[in-house]
């Protein structure tokens, strides 16, 4: 009962921060509003008791990933008083078409998808080292490949920003 | 279910009443303590350096704490006419709940938290990651340049010494083979885990003080240099949530680190003299590990950025990876835990003597530990 009410408060808290991040005129604004969205889908991981999802959720894209993206904000002209700015440009078609594409997969494949139906209706969380045996173990390539691949793209980014040193 | 917390026995609506009572009392004790805290401070600073100290107000000026107290709360709440109006007001409360967040799981006796989380540990740093996002909202939001300065230091840094500092904590995750601080403890019954880890712990405090902003990483609150930071345009209770915030979590960390490294309430006593030596163990603990922050603060000096930088990405990310990977190698093969003691000894002692030697000794190029070249004309 207290949960319903919870999940309904933060469903709703969720949503708005997601309609703010694309309203809101300023791009700070948007990257302040982007946090309360992930954070929410988090809480959300928090309701479905996957409790190690929810913590990397927070850390990952509450403490990272959006700290990283007004970092970037900081070192640009990005105006940081939040005053509106214009946001609208020959780029407003073509992010429409891709936009509405996305979302026109997503729930296609959403709904298309045969679940499977034995699921109860009871949430049970998962222990740790279920999760930990199926990514190191089983699933262990991918894990190793997509780390050499960020690896590689971390090193690269590194020559990129230092080539000015004449080397 | 997973094994989850002390309260969890207790059914339905009174379930709820409990939590809301336990955080009641961690948050009025944690509001107490950080207002000492404060007063703590001066008085060890200023015996550092042959003062006395506040002595006015009071016996030993113990009520300058609360002077101090109401001075801010009834200050004005100034907001300068450039602030982005909600982000400036809302930044206080998003830095101060990670660390209201924090105190949800640390135990502070056996069996008295107000909840233990199965993933504990991990808890603990995903929540106080979230405070950088405070931070940087205060930075942005002020409408001054000297905050936004401070905001991007604090920013760079926080996610600088994050990784070092994870990466040591998941070391000893890897010893005690669980994230779930109440066991972690519980496994400290011999020896705690500072014995087997001496690297991981020397990389932890460092990284901590930097996440804390404390000397000689607090430069994002560098008085001579930005005029105070991210916090400049605050005031009265905005300002004095900030100060809640800084003190809140040197406490939140001071009583993690003595849970994850010194043992908490369970060594050297063992498990079962009763929850009050406990308490008074742990709270022991923290203590020693908030003055000798203090002694830090006050005997040595702050670094310059380039160097703070240049310390996290090239000395200690790479000897805490070192630490990963030894941990690693010992425990899968099962070799004694002597072996780990050995090693991670061998790097602390090699950390803690590269950095007294650096001090003692003035490195032949200007850059401490291989700062950032300025380009030589050629390449433009």
């Amino acid at each position: 009962m207290a949960t319903e009410v919870l999940w309904w408060i933060f469903a709703i808290i969720t949503v708005a921060a997601t309609a703010g991040t694309v309203f809101s005129k300023s791009v700070i604004h948007s990257a302040i509003f982007l946090i309360g969205s992930l954070a929410g889908v988090g809480v959300m991981y928090v309701f479905l008791v996957v409790d190690f999802l929810a913590l990397v959720q927070f850390l990952i894209y509450g403490g990272a990933v959006t700290v990283l993206i007004l970092l970037a904000l900081m070192v640009t002209r990005a105006d940081p008083t939040g005053r509106p700015e214009d946001t609208d440009g020959p780029q407003k078609p073509f992010g429409v078409v891709v936009g509405g594409a996305i979302m026109a997969i997503l729930i296609g494949v959403a709904v298309s998808t045969s679940w499977p139906n034995d699921v109860s209706d009871k949430a049970h969380g998962i222990p740790i080292d279920t999760i930990s045996q199926k990514l190191f173990i089983d699933f262990g390539p991918p894990f190793v490949i997509a780390s050499a691949l960020l690896l590689v793209a971390l090193i690269g980014a590194i020559i990129l920003a230092r080539h000015e040193e004449g080397e | 279910m997973s094994p989850l917390s002390f309260g969890n026995h207790i059914p339905g609506l009174w379930a709820w009443f409990d939590v809301v009572i336990r955080i009641a009392i961690v948050t009025l004790v944690m509001t107490v303590i950080v207002m000492y805290l404060t007063y703590g401070e001066r008085k060890f600073v200023a015996r550092v350096q042959q003062r006395l100290g506040p002595m006015r107000t009071g016996p030993w000026g113990l009520f300058q704490a609360i002077a101090d107290t109401f001075k801010l709360l009834t200050k004005e709440d100034l907001r300068p006419a450039q602030a982005d109006r909600w982000v400036f007001e809302l930044a206080p409360y998003v830095t101060f709940v990670p660390v209201l967040m924090v105190l949800v799981t640390l135990p502070f006796a056996k069996d008295w938290g107000v909840r233990n989380l199965s993933l504990g540990m991990f808890y603990v740093f995903a929540a106080l990651g979230l405070n950088i996002v405070g931070i940087l909202m205060a930075g942005l939001g002020s409408g001054n340049k000297y905050a936004l300065l401070g905001g991007l230091r604090a920013a760079a840094q926080m996610i600088s010494y994050e990784i070092p500092l994870v990466l040591s904590l998941i070391s000893v995750a890897m010893i005690a083979q669980t994230l779930d601080l109440n066991v972690i403890t519980e496994l400290q019954h011999r020896r705690p885990f500072i014995v087997l880890q001496p690297l991981a712990f020397v990389i932890f405090y460092t990284a901590m003080l930097s996440e804390l902003h404390r000397a000689p990483f607090d430069i994002p609150v560098a008085e001579s240099e930005i005029v105070g930071g991210f916090f400049i345009e605050y005031s009265g209770i905005r300002w004095s949530m900030f100060q809640l915030t800084e003190y809140g979590s040197m406490f939140a960390w001071s009583v993690f680190g003595s849970v994850v490294f010194l043992g908490g309430w369970e060594w050297p006593w063992g498990g079962d003299v009763g929850w009050g030596y406990q308490l008074f163990l742990t709270f022991l603990k923290s203590f020693i590990w908030i003055a000798s922050i203090l002694w830090v603060r006050a005997t040595v000096p702050r670094l310059r950025i380039d160097q703070l930088m240049a310390f996290s990405w090239k000395v200690l990310l790479p000897l805490v990876l070192l630490q990963f990977l030894m941990n690693g190698f010992i425990l899968v093969y099962g070799w004694p835990e002597e072996l780990l003691f050995a090693t991670s000894s061998i790097g602390a002692a090699g950390l803690i003597g590269f950095i007294v030697m650096r001090g003692l000794y003035r490195p032949k190029s200007p850059s401490l530990v291989g700062a950032y070249k300025q380009p030589q004309g050629s390449s433009a």
